[in-house]
C-alpha cells in the first residue's frame, strides 16, 4: 500500500480532482433524491405544478453536472492509474537494470519478467477499483450524513451509526482474506506448474508409470486450492449481504424513529423518502466497495513482489575511489576461492595462475568441474569468496565497473542477439564503428560470408529469440560482437561449440592476429581447440588438476590424458 | 489437427454433467437466487407502503382531523413484513452464496482433474501438435474464467434477469405511463453501450498490441542481461523500455477511458428518466392516480434496474471468455485417447532383453516413413542407432515404447508383441533416458527416486555415485534437499542430464534407452559414465541415440539409419570395412579434427 501512495504523490492534483468528481457523482445520486423529496413535500402537498416543472429542469441540470464529473472521473483515474503503472515498471526496470547476477539468479528471468508486467498490471487493477469505486462509499456515506445532519440530527445518527459497523466489517474480511488469498494464490501456482511438469515430462512419466503417482499429486493439490477458493469466496460473497442487512436494519431504525417523529409533527414526510434514498445509495456504494476485497490481496502479492525488487541491494559494488585502467598488461588468479551465496561447498578451490597481455590460456575439464564460474569472475558476475583476482598488479575491485567490463570481450555459451539487423548486433559491441571495421571483424569470426548469402546482408532482421539463424552462426555473431569492440580480455566460453571443426580452426587461426596484444581465455570441451594455448588449466571438481601446455600436461596430467584420448586416436596425439 | 472446440450445446451439455454431483446445491442456489430477487423487488413496494400511510397520517395531522395520529400498529405490521423480507433475502442469498461455491469450486476441482487424467491418457501423437502453452492456459485460465464467471456472473446475470423480470411488472403495476418513461432507459443504454464498445473494441486492441510489443522488450532485455552489463548498455536498455512503456501508457489510458464513458452516460438516461418521472409522478400523486409511497417505490425501481444494466454490460465481456473457455476445455476433454489395452494381456516374468523389430511399417501420418525395418537384438547386447536429423531415431524408440503403434509389421520383446502386454507392464521394463532432462520442482533427491519411489536413502546416493553427480550434488547448497525449480540457473544442462540418468540407474530396468541422454557432457565424463553403466547394464539390453559416433564405436550392434530405414548394421569395424555411409559419417566426424 505504502508504495502504491508513494507513486501517487507525483499525481496529487489528479489525485484532488478525483476526489473532487466524486463529489460530483455523489451530487447527482444524492441531490436527486433530495429534489424528489422536495417535490413531494413542496409540490404535491401544495399542489404545485409549477415547482413540479422547475424542479425536474433543475434536477436535469444536476444529472448533467452529476454525469460531468463521473467522466471527468473515469479521466482522472485512467490518467492516474496508468500513469502510477508507467512509473513503477520504469524503476523496476532500472533497477533490474543495476542488478549483479546473483540477484538475477536470485529472482528468476521468468518472475522479473512477471514482476515488471503483471505484477504492474494488477497494481493498475487495484488502483482503478479504489479511485473509482472504493473512494464512493465514503464520500456518499460522508455526504449523506451531511445532507441530513442539517434537518434532522437523529435521523444522521441512524445512519452514521452503521458506518463502524461497516468499517469493522471491512477491516475483519481484509484481516480474514489475505492470509487465505496468498494461500489460494500460492496453490494456484503450485497446481499450474505440476500441471506443466506433467506436460513437458509426459513421455518420461509414463515410461516410469508413474501416472498415478502424478494424478496423486496434482489432486493433492487441486483439493487444497478447491478448499482455500471455497474459504475465500464465501467470505467474500457473504460481505455484501450482510452489509446490505445492516443498511436494512438502519432503514427498519429511521421508520420506526420517524413515525414518531411524523406523529409529533417534526418530520415531513418528503424528508423521510430522502432518507431513504440517500441510504439506498450508500448501500449501493457499499455493494461497490466489496469488490476492493476481490482485489486487494491480489494487489498486495504484487506490491510486495514489486518491493521486493526495489529492496534488493546489489553485492557487487563499485569502488569510492576508483582506480584508473588503461592498458592491461597482465591479469593474476591468486589463491581464488568462490562458494556460491548460500553454497555448501566451494565451487572453486585455490585457483592460481598469471595470463600476461598477448598470451592465451585456456580452461578443460569436466561438466561442473567450475570453468564458467571461474571466467565469470573476471567481469565480476561475481567476487570471489577468498582470494584475489589482479589487473596489472591491482584488485579489480579497486577499479570501476564500467571501466572494467569496457575492457573485457565476453563471448558466452548460449550467444544472446537482440531485434534488429545484423549490423545493429554487432554495433552492440561499438555503437560508432564504422563498416569497414564491421566487415573486418565479421571476416575474423568466420561471419562475413554467411552474412553475405542472407537476401539483406548486415541489414538482414534478427528476429525474437534469433530463431532465423543457426546456432553456430549467432556464436560467429557474437564473437563479430566482442571483436568489433578491441576488447583487452577476451573471454569465449565454450562459444566454439557449435561450430564444425574445419571453422573452429580457421576462426582461431584468423583471431590471433587479432589478439595479440589481448589477454584470451577460452574454456573448451575439444582438445584441438585448446591445443595450441599457452598456458592450459585442467579444472576437476573446482580445483586445479593440472597446469601447462598440451604437451607437459599430456605427460603428467592423467585427466587431462584421459580428457584426449577420448576425443583424439594416439596417432592423432602423437601427430600433434 | 488443430484446437478441436466443442459447440456450445456440448459445452453446456459437458458443465452440466460435472456439476451433477452437486446438482442439488446447485438447484438449491438457484432457488434461493429467485427468492432473493422477489424478495428484493418486493422491498420497494412494501417500504412504500409505509410511506403511504404515514403521509396519509401526516396529511390527516396537517388538517387537525380531531384524533389523527400515526397508525402506529399498521407501521408495527408493515415494518415486521419488511424486517421478514429483509431477513428473507439476506438468509436466501447467503446460502446462495455458500452453496454455489461448494458446487461451482467442486466442479472446477473435477474439472481440473479431467483435465490432468485427459492429459495422461491422449496418445502422445497428440502433443507433437499442440504447444504446451496452450494446453496449460486451458487448465489455468480457462478454468479460472469459468470459475469467475459461474462465481460472479451467474449470481449477476441470473439475479439482473430476474430483477427486469420483477422490477418492470411491479412498475406496471404501479403506472403504466412512468414505465414508459423508465423502460426507455433500455434502448438509450444499448445504444450507448454499443457506440462507446465499438469505439473501445479497437482502443483495446491496440491496447494489446502494445502490451506484446512491451512484453518482448521486457523477456529480450532481461534474457540478454548478460550482453547488456557487460557491453555497458544499461542506458540504452532502459531508454528503449520508456519509450515503449510510455507508449503503453497512453494506450491503455485511451482505452480505459473511452471504455469508463458507459456507466455515466447510461447514469445520464437514467437520472433524466428519473426526473422525467417524478415530475409526472407528482402530477399523478395530486390527481390522486397514485400514492406518495408507489411513487417512492417506483423511483426505487429505477435505480434498481440502473445497476444490472451497467454491470451486465460489463459482465457480457467476462461470459464471452468463459463461453471460449470452455469450448476449449471439453473440446479437449472430447479429443480421442490411447487405443484401448488387449482384453487378455500377456505379463512376462523374467524378462531377458530379447528385442525384435519385424517388418515394422510406421508414419506420423497417412505417407509411411518407415517401410520395413527389421532389428533382432540379442539379450544383453549394446545397441547403438546412428543416422542424420530426422532418420528416425527417436521413432524406433517411441514405437518400442508404445508412446506410437506400428502401422505393419510387430514389435516382439523375448516373441511377444508388445501390444499384448498391458501397457504398464511394457514400460515397467524400460528406463528411458531423453536429451531434453526433465525434472521436477522438489528436491534433488526426490528428482532422483522418482526411477523407483521405494528406494532407500543409500540406494539413491549410489545412483547419484554411479551417475557421477554426487560430487556436484555435495555442492549445492543444501545437498540432496535443494530444491529444484524452472529458473534452477546454477544447474547446467550436463548436470541435468546426470541426474536423469541418475534416476534411470535407479529404476535398475530389463532395457535402457538413453537417446542424446549425454549430448551436454564432455566427452571424458561421458566415457566415465558409460563404463559406469556398462557395469549396470551387465546382460541386459541397451539402446543407445548418440551423435558423436567416438561415444558408440564399442556398441554390440549399431544401426544406420536414413529416411527411416535401416540401411547398414553391424559392429564399428564391420562398418568400417564396409566402407559405406557409416565410415564416411565417421571420418567427416574425424577428418576435421586431423586438419586442425
Amino acid at each position: 500500500m505504502r508504495l502504491i501512495l508513494h507513486y501517487m504523490k507525483a499525481y496529487k492534483i489528479l489525485v484532488f480532482l478525483n476526489i473532487l468528481s466524486v463529489f460530483g457523482f455523489a451530487l447527482a445520486e444524492l441531490g436527486i433524491p433530495t429534489l424528489i423529496s422536495n417535490m413531494i413535500d413542496e409540490g404535491v402537498l401544495r399542489q404545485d405544478s409549477a415547482y413540479l416543472i422547475h424542479t425536474g429542469l433543475i434536477i436535469a441540470l444536476i444529472s448533467v453536472i452529476g454525469v460531468l464529473g463521473t467522466i471527468l472521473l473515469g479521466y482522472c483515474c485512467a490518467r492516474i492509474s496508468t500513469s502510477v503503472t508507467r512509473d513503477i515498471r520504469n524503476d523496476v526496470f532500472r533497477k533490474i537494470q543495476s542488478f549483479s547476477h546473483a540477484q538475477m539468479n536470485e529472482f528468476g528471468v521468468s518472475s522479473l519478467i512477471t514482476r515488471t508486467n503483471n505484477d504492474a498490471f494488477q497494481i493498475m487493477t487495484f488502483l482503478n477499483v479504489i479511485l473509482r469505486t472504493a473512494l464512493l462509499t465514503p464520500v456518499m456515506i460522508f455526504v449523506s450524513f451531511t445532507l441530513t445532519i442539517r434537518s434532522n440530527f437523529n435521523l444522521s445518527l441512524i445512519i452514521a451509526s452503521t458506518v463502524p459497523v461497516i468499517v469493522l466489517g471491512v477491516f475483519l474480511v481484509g484481516k480474514f482474506s489475505s492470509p487465505i488469498s496468498e494461500r489460494q494464490q500460492a496453490s494456484l501456482d503450485r497446481l499450474n506448474r505440476i500441471f506443466r511438469e506433467n506436460l513437458t515430462g509426459i513421455r518420461v512419466i509414463r515410461s516410469f508409470n508413474n501416472d498415478a503417482y502424478e494424478s496423486e499429486r496434482f489432486d493433492k493439490e487441486n483439493r487444497y486450492f478447491m478448499k482455500q477458493s471455497r474459504s475465500l469466496f464465501k467470505l467474500m460473497s457473504s460481505t455484501e449481504p450482510i452489509f446490505f442487512f445492516v443498511m436494512n436494519l438502519a432503514a427498519l431504525a429511521i421508520y420506526y424513529v420517524a413515525a414518531g417523529m411524523i406523529n409529533a409533527n417534526t418530520l415531513q414526510v418528503g424528508m423521510l423518502i430522502a432518507f431513504m434514498e440517500y441510504l439506498f445509495h450508500a448501500m449501493l456504494s457499499v455493494m461497490l466497495f466489496c469488490t476492493v476485497f476481490m482485489m486487494y490481496p491480489r494487489a498486495a502479492v504484487s506490491a510486495r513482489r514489486i518491493q521486493a525488487v526495489f529492496d534488493s541491494s546489489s553485492m557487487i559494488l563499485d569502488p569510492e575511489n576508483p582506480q584508473d585502467l588503461t592498458d592491461i598488461e597482465s591479469l593474476v588468479f591468486d589463491d581464488v576461492t568462490f562458494v556460491y551465496p548460500d553454497g555448501e561447498e566451494p565451487v572453486l578451490e585455490h585457483i592460481s595462475f598469471e595470463v600476461k597481455k598477448g598470451e592465451t590460456i585456456a580452461f578443460i575439464g569436466s561438466t561442473g568441474s567450475g570453468k564458467s564460474t571461474l571466467i565469470g569472475l573476471v567481469p565480476r558476475f561475481y567476487d570471489v569468496s577468498d582470494g584475489s583476482i589482479r589487473i596489472n598488479g591491482k584488485d579489480i575491485r579497486e577499479y570501476s565497473l564500467q571501466d572494467l567490463r569496457s575492457k573485457i570481450g565476453y563471448v558466452s555459451q548460449k550467444a544472446f542477439l537482440f531485434r534488429g539487423s545484423i549490423a545493429d548486433n554487432i554495433r552492440f559491441g561499438k555503437k560508432d564503428a564504422s563498416q569497414e571495421e564491421i566487415e573486418h571483424a565479421s571476416k575474423v569470426a568466420q561471419a562475413y560470408d554467411f552474412i553475405q548469402e542472407k537476401p539483406d546482408q548486415f541489414e538482414e532482421r534478427i528476429v525474437e529469440g534469433a530463431t532465423n539463424v543457426s546456432g553456430g552462426q549467432k556464436q560467429r555473431l557474437s564473437i563479430t560482437r566482442a571483436l568489433v569492440r578491441h576488447p583487452q580480455i577476451y573471454i569465449y566460453d565454450d562459444s566454439f561449440s557449435a561450430l564444425d571443426f574445419a571453422t573452429d580452426a580457421r576462426l582461431r587461426k584468423a583471431l590471433k592476429p587479432e589478439v595479440k596484444d589481448a589477454v584470451m581465455m577460452i574454456v573448451a570441451q575439444r582438445v584441438s581447440t585448446i591445443m595450441d594455448a599457452d598456458h592450459i588449466l585442467v579444472l576437476n571438481e573446482g580445483k586445479v588438476a593440472g597446469y601447462g601446455t598440451h604437451k607437459e600436461l599430456l605427460e603428467n596430467c592423467s585427466i587431462y590424458r584421459e580428457i584426449a584420448l577420448s576425443q583424439l586416436s594416439e596417432k592423432e596425439l602423437a601427430y600433434a | 489437427m488443430l484446437n478441436r472446440k466443442a459447440s456450445t450445446k456440448n459445452c453446456i451439455k459437458g458443465l452440466l454433467s460435472f456439476m451433477r454431483p452437486y446438482r442439488t446445491k446447485a438447484i438449491i442456489a438457484l432457488v434461493m437466487i429467485v427468492i432473493t430477487q422477489g424478495a428484493f423487488a418486493l422491498n420497494p413496494m412494501v417500504e412504500g407502503m409505509i410511506t403511504s400511510q404515514l403521509t396519509e397520517d401526516a396529511i390527516a395531522i396537517l388538517d387537525q382531523v380531531p384524533g389523527a395520529h400515526v397508525h402506529f400498529d399498521v407501521i408495527f405490521r408493515i415494518m415486521m413484513i419488511l424486517m421478514g423480507l429483509y431477513l428473507l433475502k439476506t438468509v436466501s442469498q447467503l446460502i446462495t452464496t455458500f452453496f454455489l461455491t461448494d458446487a461451482i469450486q467442486g466442479t472446477m476441482h473435477d474439472l481440473r482433474n479431467a483435465l490432468q487424467k485427459k492429459i495422461q491418457r491422449l496418445p502422445v501423437r497428440y502433443f507433437d501438435d499442440h504447444p504446451f502453452g496452450d494446453l496449460l492456459s486451458k487448465v489455468t485460465n480457462d478454468v479460472d474464467a469459468l470459475s469467475n464467471a459461474l462465481q460472479q456472473a451467474l449470481t449477476r446475470v441470473f439475479g439482473g434477469i430476474l430483477t427486469f423480470i420483477f422490477v418492470i411488472t411491479m412498475m406496471l403495476r404501479i403506472n403504466i405511463w412512468m414505465s414508459v418513461i423508465a423502460l426507455l432507459i433500455i434502448p438509450f443504454s444499448l445504444i450507448i453501450t454499443k457506440f462507446v464498445v465499438g469505439h473501445s473494441q479497437r482502443l483495446f486492441e491496440k491496447q494489446q498490441a502494445t502490451l506484446g510489443e512491451l512484453n518482448g522488450t521486457i523477456t529480450e532485455m532481461y534474457g540478454g542481461f548478460n550482453e547488456i552489463i557487460l557491453y555497458g548498455k544499461q542506458e540504452d536498455a532502459i531508454k528503449r523500455f520508456e519509450d515503449v512503456n510510455e507508449r503503453m501508457c497512453n494506450a491503455s489510458f485511451k482505452a480505459q477511458f473511452v471504455s469508463s464513458l458507459i456507466a455515466p452516460l447510461i447514469s445520464l438516461c437514467t437520472y433524466l428518466a428519473i426526473g422525467g418521472v417524478a415530475v409526472l409522478g407528482c402530477i399523478f400523486v395530486i390527481q390522486g392516480v397514485i400514492t406518495v409511497g408507489n411513487l417512492q417505490a417506483f423511483i426505487r425501481y429505477i435505480w434498481q434496474i440502473n445497476e444490472p444494466l451497467s454491470s451486465i454490460s460489463q459482465l457480457s465481456g467476462q461470459v464471452q471468455s468463459a463461453f471460449a473457455g470452455m469450448g476449449r476445455i471439453f473440446g479437449m476433454l472430447e479429443e480421442e485417447e490411447e487405443v484401448l489395452e488387449n482384453p487378455n494381456p500377456i505379463v512376462l516374468h523374467d524378462v531377458k532383453g530379447m528385442v525384435k523389430f519385424e517388418h515394422v511399417q510406421f508414419g506420423y501420418d497417412e505417407e509411411l516413413l518407415m517401410h520395413d525395418v527389421n532389428i533382432d537384438v540379442k539379450p544383453g547386447q549394446m545397441v547403438a542407432i546412428v543416422g542424420p536429423t530426422g532418420a528416425g531415431k527417436t521413432t524406433l524408440m517411441n514405437l518400442l515404447l508404445r508412446f506410437y503403434d506400428v502401422k505393419g509389421g510387430a514389435i516382439k520383446i523375448d516373441g511377444v508383441d508388445i501390444r499384448d502386454m498391458p501397457r504398464e507392464s511394457l514400460r515397467s521394463l524400460f528406463s528411458l533416458v531423453l536429451q531434453d532432462t526433465w525434472l521436477f520442482n522438489g528436491s534433488v533427491y526426490d528428482n532422483i527416486r522418482y526411477g523407483r519411489r521405494d528406494a532407500r536413502k543409500d540406494e539413491v546416493i549410489e545412483a547419484a555415485k554411479m551417475a557421477n553427480v554426487h560430487h556436484f550434488i555435495r555442492t549445492l547448497s543444501q545437498g540432496y534437499d535443494t530444491q529444484l525449480n524452472e529458473e534452477a540457473n546454477n544447474i547446467s544442462q550436463g548436470e541435468k542430464q546426470l541426474l536423469t540418468i541418475a534416476r534411470a540407474i535407479l529404476k535398475d530396468p530389463q532395457i535402457l534407452i538413453l537417446d542424446e541422454a549425454t549430448s551436454s557432457v564432455d566427452t571424458r565424463l561421458e566415457k566415465m559414465l558409460q563404463e559406469a553403466m556398462q557395469r549396470v547394464m551387465a546382460n541386459r539390453t541397451s539402446f543407445v541415440i548418440a551423435h558423436r559416433l567416438s561415444t558408440i564405436k564399442n556398441a554390440d550392434l549399431i544401426l544406420v539409419l536414413q529416411h527411416g530405414n535401416i540401411i547398414e548394421q553391424g559392429t564399428h569395424e564391420s562398418l568400417l570395412a564396409k566402407k559405406g555411409f557409416y565410415e564416411k559419417l565417421y571420418h567427416s566426424q574425424f577428418a576435421n579434427q586431423e586438419s586442425a
